[in-house]
């Protein structure tokens, strides 16, 4: 089963060279200016969060002395009002609004988990402290009767006061983990996810403690699977060559987005994604790529769309000759999952990565990023990673 | 800008927190972060290792000691014991990183506050220790120096004595 690398360096050419390219056109950054037709969402800092959730409420409150039927208004997060931003890539809430009446049968129950959340939200911001979701729905289980009802209220107030949900001190749960080249600071204390085993830092959602410090990493690699993560820990890939790696396990949740986003907007580093070379792998790599519709509110502090899709792809299988009997047929689910990626208008704009979707179509196969180790455990690291950042074989 | 680009002559790139961001961290971290850099990292930045220095000198100058001593000036007692506190640590570890706030500590030991007069005299303590540990070190070599020209025939028994004693009494 152990077969032996040649034990070869690669100068990761292309990847230093793209590098070279983002810090040279850091150097006139321009701030991402949106379309007139989409709504405007400011990360804030605790006390700006505080200042228009007051004036929220002010709001409210006026309209209760002035008409007794108060409401209040939030963008429409329905299929018609996403919109995709194909200038920056990125999909974007549109200026829909909706209004929620206090006074309405239909809406009462709606709105009274809106201000719980609000009131919620309050306190976590004056204690300054931070709540899971599951933990605002354990807040108040008879209200909410449901975790997706809460979930949903939380969306809505972070999108009522324009602001990533984040800001409002509702975090998700720790779920990714993040190791190599990278120095961070959480509140005093220093971390050097360099020297934190092979396990590395579990990515605190509550990121606006974090800072990063110092780097001297080359590329981020973003890892859809833990099994693959854990080979490249093992191997200290980032010691051969230096990048710093991140795993959500599966798509990304909030924090490990919003970290990676960071991490490429503050460093202005490559990033590549490893992901099955199945429709869910290259869903995931879309999610970090441009957001999700669910969260679309909060695209421009989620995406990254300057990641670049490094593999698995359909056309990696024939080229690092991977045998048939570890390739997987792909089933109805799969196909169909393909066709609605390939209708995807961000899909349709990138050549390469349509004809690569319509490959793994027309030969009806998927593949594990694990498949590599048919040519043996560190066909990955030593040869299948650096060899594709050396030419640049990305999508 | 919250990064600052250094670049190496082999083609590799280190990236420091920017000092205009470190304005916004706990008073105490730009000193804690000097210290990290220094004794981790700047080993590690081949070429570009002087003007990282000259950088973290900067922060030291226009960022951590400004800041510290607004804190240590200051009137809350509960700012002036955590400030002292992580002050302290720095000072067992690396005295000189601290020493820019040795001017302000004579007047802290005044203070009515028995914690900050207790951090205060620990990081005084632990000033002495190190200018006694830089001294022993002086009078070591100057020691060796003698002891080499002794054997050699250059000096005569009572200059290498009297340079032995001086050693032998500080060490004690």
């Amino acid at each position: 089963m152990l077969k032996k690398q040649d034990g070869k360096v690669y100068d990761l050419k292309a990847a230093k060279e793209l590098y070279k390219e983002y810090l040279e056109r850091a150097k006139i950054k321009k701030d991402i200016i949106l379309p007139p037709n989409t709504v405007k969402i400011d990360d804030l800092n605790r006390k700006e969060t505080l200042n228009r959730l007051y004036k929220l409420v002010d709001d409210v409150l006026e309209k209760i002395y002035k008409s007794g039927r108060p409401s209040v208004e939030l963008p429409s997060r329905s299929a018609t009002n996403i919109i995709w931003d194909e200038e920056n890539d990125l999909i974007l809430l549109g200026k829909q609004i909706m209004e929620k009446q206090f006074h309405t049968l239909t809406s009462v129950a709606d709105i009274t988990r809106l201000m719980r959340v609000l009131e919620v939200v309050n306190e976590l911001l004056n204690e300054d402290i931070h709540a899971t979701k599951r933990e605002v729905f354990y807040s108040d289980v008879n209200l909410f009767q449901e975790q997706k009802n809460s979930d949903k209220s939380i969306e809505d107030v972070a999108s009522m006061l324009h602001t990533t949900r984040n800001s409002t001190h509702v975090v998700a749960a720790p779920k990714g983990t993040c190791v190599g080249r990278l120095r961070i600071r959480d509140r005093s204390d220093i971390i050097d996810l360099e020297g934190l085993g092979s396990g590395g830092w579990t990515i605190s959602p509550m990121l606006d403690n974090i800072d990063i410090i110092e780097s001297d990493a080359e590329f981020i690699l973003v890892i859809e699977k833990d099994a693959a993560m854990m080979r490249l820990a093992e191997a200290r890939f980032w010691r051969k060559y230096p990048c710093i790696l991140l795993t959500a396990q599966g798509v990304g949740n909030v924090a490990v987005r919003m970290f990676l986003k960071r991490l490429s907007k503050e460093l202005d580093l490559p990033v590549f994604s490893l992901v099955d070379s199945d429709p869910y792998g290259h869903y995931i790599h879309s999610v970090y790529l441009r957001g999700s519709k669910r969260l679309s509110y909060e695209s421009p502090f989620l995406a990254t769309p300057n990641i670049k899709l490094l593999g698995v792809l359909t056309r990696d299988l024939d080229e690092y000759k991977i045998p048939q009997e570890v390739r997987i047929k792909m089933n109805k689910r799969d196909e169909k999952r393909t066709k609605d990626l390939l209708n995807e208008d961000f899909v349709k704009k990138n050549k390469a990565w349509e004809i690569d979707l319509k490959l793994a179509l027309k030969l009806k196969i998927k593949a594990e990023i694990q498949a590599f180790a048919s040519h043996g455990f560190k066909f990955l690291t030593d040869r299948y990673l650096p060899e594709k950042l050396t030419t640049g074989d990305w999508i | 800008m919250d990064i600052k680009i250094f670049r190496l002559k082999n083609g590799g790139v280190v990236q420091l927190a920017d000092k205009e961001k470190m304005q916004e961290w706990p008073i105490e971290l730009p000193l804690l972060f000097i210290e990290y850099i220094k004794n981790k990292q700047l080993d590690s930045y081949g070429s570009a290792k002087k003007e990282v220095e000259k950088y973290l000198d900067e922060i030291l100058e226009e960022v951590a000691i400004p800041r510290l001593i607004s804190v240590l000036k200051g009137v809350d007692n509960e700012e002036i014991v955590l400030a002292l506190t992580r002050i302290e640590e720095i000072s067992k570890k690396n005295a000189e990183m601290a020493k820019p706030i040795s001017k302000y500590l004579d007047e802290l030991l005044k203070r009515n506050n028995k914690q900050i007069v207790k951090l205060a005299k620990s990081i005084s303590d632990n000033f002495a220790k190190a200018e006694r540990k830089k001294e022993l070190a002086k009078k070591r070599k100057i020691m060796r120096d003698k002891e080499k020209l002794f054997l050699e025939g250059k000096i005569n028994g009572e200059e290498y004595a009297k340079a032995r004693k001086e050693y032998l009494t500080l060490k004690e």
